[in-house]
């Protein structure tokens, strides 16, 4: 079992990792940048490593940097979090490489399935529908044009490479085709090491579900219900839910054994997620996978009480998973909501200094995953996320009721966040009635 | 006369798009910060030429840091 382990993130996510740890009896080491020197989750941590400059290249992306922090303070294990270097196969190799392990799916799984083709084969192999279009990259314009002439206009270029919203290009007519497909190629030359792009068609309405998972190195794989994140701006999530109101029982073990026929024939090990696309006909496509714990994931175990980031660190010590999908118990409704630090109407970024907090009440129904301060820095090198406040209930409107009167009650001072968009979204009536897609914000509130 | 183009968000520095000796007219863009993972077109104020660079790629800003410096007619 991992006795010492390394936090290789920031933020939230490292006081929710800690959390665990405490109960497992990890110990813990935090690292962090020079803007992050006063964070307050270092001192939940039992060690705290300065790693480099506020400059993330330098710090929290810089694998060399990491490595040392993982040896000078000798722990046997390094946990990603998740954005930063948590999908990235070099970072997982060179982990392991120092003779730690990394807790997530091995790093010939992580390089392979950076690959959006390579799953989008994987997928149809084991008859997965993917959104259509092609399976592997594109040639060159002539082959967009001939899609398009054959299926249609628009549709979307995407980077095999790409991730994070980013790398997706609409093609509207074939006379633009070569020129998207050149500036997509260099952004994706650029971002990502790679130009490569294929064609997915546009499906009209999605509604965003995916589906948790845990995999062991035993060959178990269980699913944790789905959870909906359709509601998004800029490809990015901000409202996320379990159960969805759309997927039936029936929906949800086609999804499961989908998931399970994925990840098995990949050979990923560790917690993951399967994004899926739902047409508005009720199609169920195959997005991507998710090498990481997500940052919804709470809302997943607030309905089956099972804790991720606790399985993530037994399976990563081999241990087996000690339950079947059908003790898997999904009991009501949970929502999240993602505060940012943004300007609630226009979601330009807010970084600055929080001159007053007063967070809610927590307990059994309302979980608060943050890592703020009154007078604590919100830097502007980082992503703006600054609080989850994820709400249960026994059901959808009683866990959105309970959100709403928590983010009211969400007092926060000195820099501009979303709360005010979070509370008009969920007092929606097309959200009370659940008729979302990942088009709901652009919609209603981007005039 | 001189003119600075200043950061208008904090971050860091994405990339210049100018360099010294470069003519550039009010409205285009000189340089992009990056302010949580977003990044900000930064437009000239003046018509001018290109001074000097004050900044590079990665560098860190505060709202008012000049990024480039204009030689500006009067």
């Amino acid at each position: 079992m991992i006795n010492r382990l390394l936090i290789a993130n920031r933020g939230e996510i490292v006081a929710r990792i800690i959390r665990t740890c405490k109960e497992l009896g990890i110990y813990t080491v935090a690292v962090y940048s020079e803007a992050d020197q006063h964070a307050p989750y270092l001192e939940q941590a039992d060690d705290a490593v300065l790693i480099g400059p506020s400059n993330p290249m330098q710090s929290y992306l810089n694998i060399e940097a990491l490595i040392q922090a993982a040896q000078r303070t000798e722990v046997d294990a390094v946990h990603p979090g998740y954005g930063f270097l948590s999908e990235r196969g070099a970072f997982a190799e060179a982990v392991e490489q120092a003779g730690l392990i990394w807790v997530g799916p091995s790093s010939t799984v992580l390089k392979a399935i950076s690959s959006k083709c390579y799953c989008r084969h994987i997928a149809d192999g084991v008859q997965v529908p993917v959104i259509p279009g092609t399976l592997n990259p594109v040639a060159d314009g002539g082959s967009v044009v001939a899609y398009g002439r054959d299926r249609g206009w628009p549709i979307f270029l995407k980077l095999d490479k790409g991730g994070g919203g980013k790398g997706i290009e609409i093609v509207n007519n074939e006379s633009e085709a070569e020129e998207v497909l050149q500036r997509a190629s260099r952004i994706g030359q650029m971002a990502f090491g790679s130009g490569d792009c294929y064609i997915e068609q546009v499906v009209e309405h999605p509604r965003h579900i995916e589906v948790q998972f845990l995999a062991d190195k035993h060959g178990n794989c269980v699913c944790l219900g789905e959870r909906e994140c359709s509601v998004q701006r800029r490809h990015q999530k901000i409202i996320e839910e379990a159960p969805s109101v759309v997927v039936t029982d029936e929906d949800r073990q086609r999804l499961f054994e989908r998931a399970r026929n994925i990840v098995l024939k990949i050979g990923y090990e560790g917690a993951g997620t399967i994004e899926n696309l739902r047409s508005a006909d009720g199609n169920y496509y195959f997005m991507e996978i998710n090498a990481r714990l997500q940052v919804e994931h709470p809302v997943t175990e607030y309905l089956t009480g099972v804790d991720i980031v606790k399985w993530q660190l037994l399976i990563a010590s081999d241990e087996e998973i000690n339950f079947s999908q059908a003790d898997v118990k999904m009991d009501g409704h949970a929502i999240e909501a993602r505060v940012y630090a943004e300007d609630p109407e226009t979601f330009v970024p807010s970084p600055g200094t929080i001159t007053r907090l007063r967070l809610p009440e927590t307990g059994t129904h309302l979980r608060i995953d943050h890592a703020l301060k009154e007078n604590g820095s919100v830097p502007p090198f980082y992503d703006p996320l600054l609080a989850k406040v994820i709400a249960w209930g026994s059901e959808r409107a009683e866990a959105c009721n309970r959100l709403i009167e928590a983010l009211a009650d969400f007092q926060i001072e000195g820099i501009k966040t979303t709360i005010p968009v979070n509370l008009a979204i969920l007092k929606r009536p097309e959200y009370l009635a659940g008729q979302i897609d990942t088009g709901f914000i652009d919609n209603n509130f981007l005039v | 006369m001189e003119k600075n183009v200043n950061a208008i968000m904090p971050g860091l520095c994405a990339r210049v798009v100018v360099e010294v000796g470069d003519k550039v007219t009010k409205g285009q863009e000189v340089a992009v910060i990056n302010c949580m993972k977003t990044e900000f077109s930064v437009a000239s104020e003046y018509d001018g030429i290109v001074k000097e660079v004050l900044s590079k790629e990665w560098d860190e800003l505060q709202v008012g840091n000049p990024i480039v410096i204009l030689e500006v007619e009067r």
